[in-house]
Order: C-alpha cells, then sequence, then structure tokens
C-alpha cells in the first residue's frame, strides 16, 4: 500500500517533534495506544494562561508512517488555536487531508485521542 | 434419488426449489447420500466449496482450546486430498471447489494453529472488533467533551514508551557491551511477561470453552495489552541481533 505525499512529506520530514515538561503547569501532556498494533503516541502542549490559545505542541510517536504524519499533522492544527478550537479537531479531518485509506483510520483516532488527552491533562492543571 | 425426483415433479414450484437448497445442504451432488464435510461419507465425492468459518471448515466447535498437532496432522491429510491437481480432469465445478476449498484450508489453518490470531478470530466471530470499539469511544468521547480511556493501565503506555525512546537511542548511538546487557535483560523480562499473558490467555479460554461468555472480555483484555510488550520484544530483537 503506498502513503500519500502528504503522509510521506511529515513522515519524512516531522513537524514538532519533540518533549516539554510533563510537570509545567502550563504544559498539558497526553499519551495514548492503539492496541490493535501496538503504536505509541505522546503530544504534548503549552498553552497561554491568559488567552488559553495553544502556543507550542511537541509529539513523539513510535508507530508507523500514518501514525507519525497523523500525531505531526495534530502539532500543525492545535497551534495557535485555542483549547476550545483544538477540541473540535476529528479524527475524520485528519483522514480527509492525509488521504489515509480505511486501514491507517485508527491512527487518526489515535492522534484525536492524543490531543483530548494532552488538554484534559491541562485542565486538570488549571483546576 | 429416482423417487425424490418424482415427488419434485409434482411439487407446487416453491417447494421444488426449497428441497432443491435442501439437497444441496444436506445431501451428496453426486449419490444423494447424507454428506460429511469434505467428502461424501459413501461415494467419496468431494462436497462444494461453501462460505464457512474456519472452526466449521475443520469440523470443530467454536472452542479455543484445539490440539494444535491434531490440526495440523489434519490439515495436511486435506490439502492432498483437495489438492486441485487431483481434479484437473474432473469437471469445471469440482475443480472450481478443488481451488475454493484448498484455499479455505490455507487460511483456516493458517488462523487457528496460532493461540493469539486463533483468538482474535474468535473474538470477530463474536461480534468484537478492537477498531471499532476504539473508534466508537473516541466518538463518545469527542461528544461528551471528555478524554477517552485507553484500554490498558496507564503504566503500560508509560513503560512502552520509555524503552521505546531506549531502542531509538540505542539505533542511533550504537550498543555497548553495558547496554547490550541492559536490552538483553530487558528483553528477557517482556518475554517471560508475554509467557505469563499466554497464561491468562489459556486460563480465559478454559472459561470459554466451559460456556461463560464474560471470558470474552478477559481476552479482549490480554491481547490489548499483549500488543505493546509483542511489539517491544520484536524491537529489541533486531537491534540486538
Amino acid at each position: 500500500m503506498a502513503y500519500s505525499d502528504k503522509v510521506l512529506d511529515h513522515y519524512t520530514n516531522p513537524r514538532n517533534v519533540g518533549t516539554m515538561d510533563k510537570n509545567a503547569g502550563e504544559v498539558g501532556t497526553g499519551l495514548v495506544g492503539a492496541p490493535e498494533c501496538g503504536d505509541v503516541m505522546k503530544l504534548q502542549i503549552r498553552v497561554n494562561p491568559e488567552t488559553k490559545i495553544i502556543e507550542d505542541a511537541k509529539f513523539k510517536t513510535f508507530g508507523c508512517g500514518s501514525a507519525i504524519a497523523s500525531s505531526s499533522l495534530a502539532t500543525e492544527w492545535v497551534k495557535g488555536k485555542t483549547v476550545e478550537e483544538a477540541l473540535a479537531i476529528k479524527n475524520t479531518d485528519i483522514v480527509k487531508e492525509l488521504s489515509l485509506p480505511p486501514v491507517k483510520i485508527h491512527c487518526s483516532v489515535l492522534a484525536e485521542d492524543a490531543i483530548r488527552a494532552a488538554i484534559s491533562d491541562w485542565k486538570k492543571k488549571q483546576a | 434419488m429416482s423417487e425424490q425426483n418424482a415427488g419434485l415433479k409434482t411439487a407446487p414450484m416453491q417447494l421444488q426449489v426449497i428441497q432443491e437448497r435442501q439437497l444441496s445442504q444436506h445431501q451428496c451432488w453426486s449419490c444423494g447420500d447424507m454428506r460429511a464435510e469434505h467428502f461424501c461419507a459413501a461415494c467419496g465425492h468431494m462436497q462444494p466449496a461453501e462460505p464457512t468459518d474456519f472452526f466449521s471448515f475443520f469440523g470443530l466447535p467454536r472452542k479455543l482450546e484445539v490440539d494444535e498437532a491434531a490440526l495440523e496432522k489434519e490439515f495436511y491429510q486435506l490439502s492432498r486430498k483437495l489438492h486441485p491437481d487431483l481434479y484437473s480432469r474432473a469437471s469445471a465445478r469440482e475443480q472450481h471447489w478443488s481451488l475454493e476449498k484448498t484455499s479455505q484450508l490455507n487460511d483456516a489453518f493458517r488462523t487457528l494453529k496460532d493461540p493469539i490470531t486463533r483468538t482474535e478470530y474468535l473474538l470477530n466471530l463474536e461480534g468484537i472488533q478492537l477498531e471499532e470499539q476504539s473508534k466508537v469511544a473516541t466518538e463518545q468521547a469527542r461528544a461528551f467533551g471528555v478524554e477517552k480511556k485507553q484500554t490498558v493501565p496507564a503504566e503500560l503506555l508509560e513503560e512502552a514508551f520509555e524503552l521505546n525512546m531506549m531502542l531509538e537511542e540505542a539505533k542511533a548511538g550504537g550498543v555497548d557491551d553495558d547496554l547490550r546487557a541492559q536490552l538483553v535483560a530487558t528483553r528477557d523480562s517482556l518475554t517471560a511477561r508475554l509467557g505469563r499473558m499466554q497464561d491468562e490467555l489459556r486460563a480465559a479460554w478454559k472459561k470459554w470453552d466451559n460456556g461463560n461468555r464474560a471470558a470474552i472480555d478477559e481476552m479482549v483484555d490480554v491481547l490489548n495489552r499483549r500488543s505493546y510488550l509483542s511489539n517491544l520484544v520484536r524491537d529489541l530483537q533486531e537491534v540486538l541481533s
């Protein structure tokens, strides 16, 4: 099965790979996994406390090209959005953007789970 | 056979269709005797290829404790008897059945001989679609604005993540003696844990085979946890070789 150009682009040149201090108050961390394939994805966001805008995002994914591309794209998309706007990102948006085939839809599901988990972690810290 | 046909002539059209269908399902197409699974017990003719689940193909009940040695023996016997070469001069439909059945046989054996794929297959037959469940859970989390509950404990994900990081560094920076010893120890302990999961799985099989449907959840749980560890063992092996 061939990867789409966009997947290849993110896979060979992933955006925002890295980690942030998970104990920092303005950082939210999401660590999620896909038991179907054993992929693990960590996605972190740094939120501006005043504006609630996600100013930076980092990811590290161990998995196939589509999982890496999905998380790379997710970090690009959440940056500059408010937390509430980021929660509106759906896995189907990622499927469309990357032209993922049906067997790789779970990779996009994983990326959506990661965004939601990171935001939830950040919200817990604000409480 | 001829008596039956005589009866059919006077039967209304619809009844005739039903009777023919029953004939095709339960009787040998060649001699009309009650048919066996793949070959007629009376005349020995190969029976039509039909869509069937892999357990039924081998005449097995839908149970998970399988005598793998006996299964393999049955596989080799059937592959010889169904082999397309034997039917090269038979009718076109028999040639087709032979090809079809041989392909079913290979798929069925490949799936059932391995404890993990056998379990996954049974779960599938019972309507458990792990990927579909995961997608539905994500959609629910989105609808309720909450975080999706992960199917495995957070500690396991943390552990898998950290080990993957270590492996990535090992791949990039090379493996010296100390690191090699550490990787070997990690591989061995993960392999031991996989073995214990296999035991958990067997315990769940026993429950299932005794008619306890709650065993399904236990099997799903073991398979979910297992995939992370088996990936790590595979990747460790790759770095160590």
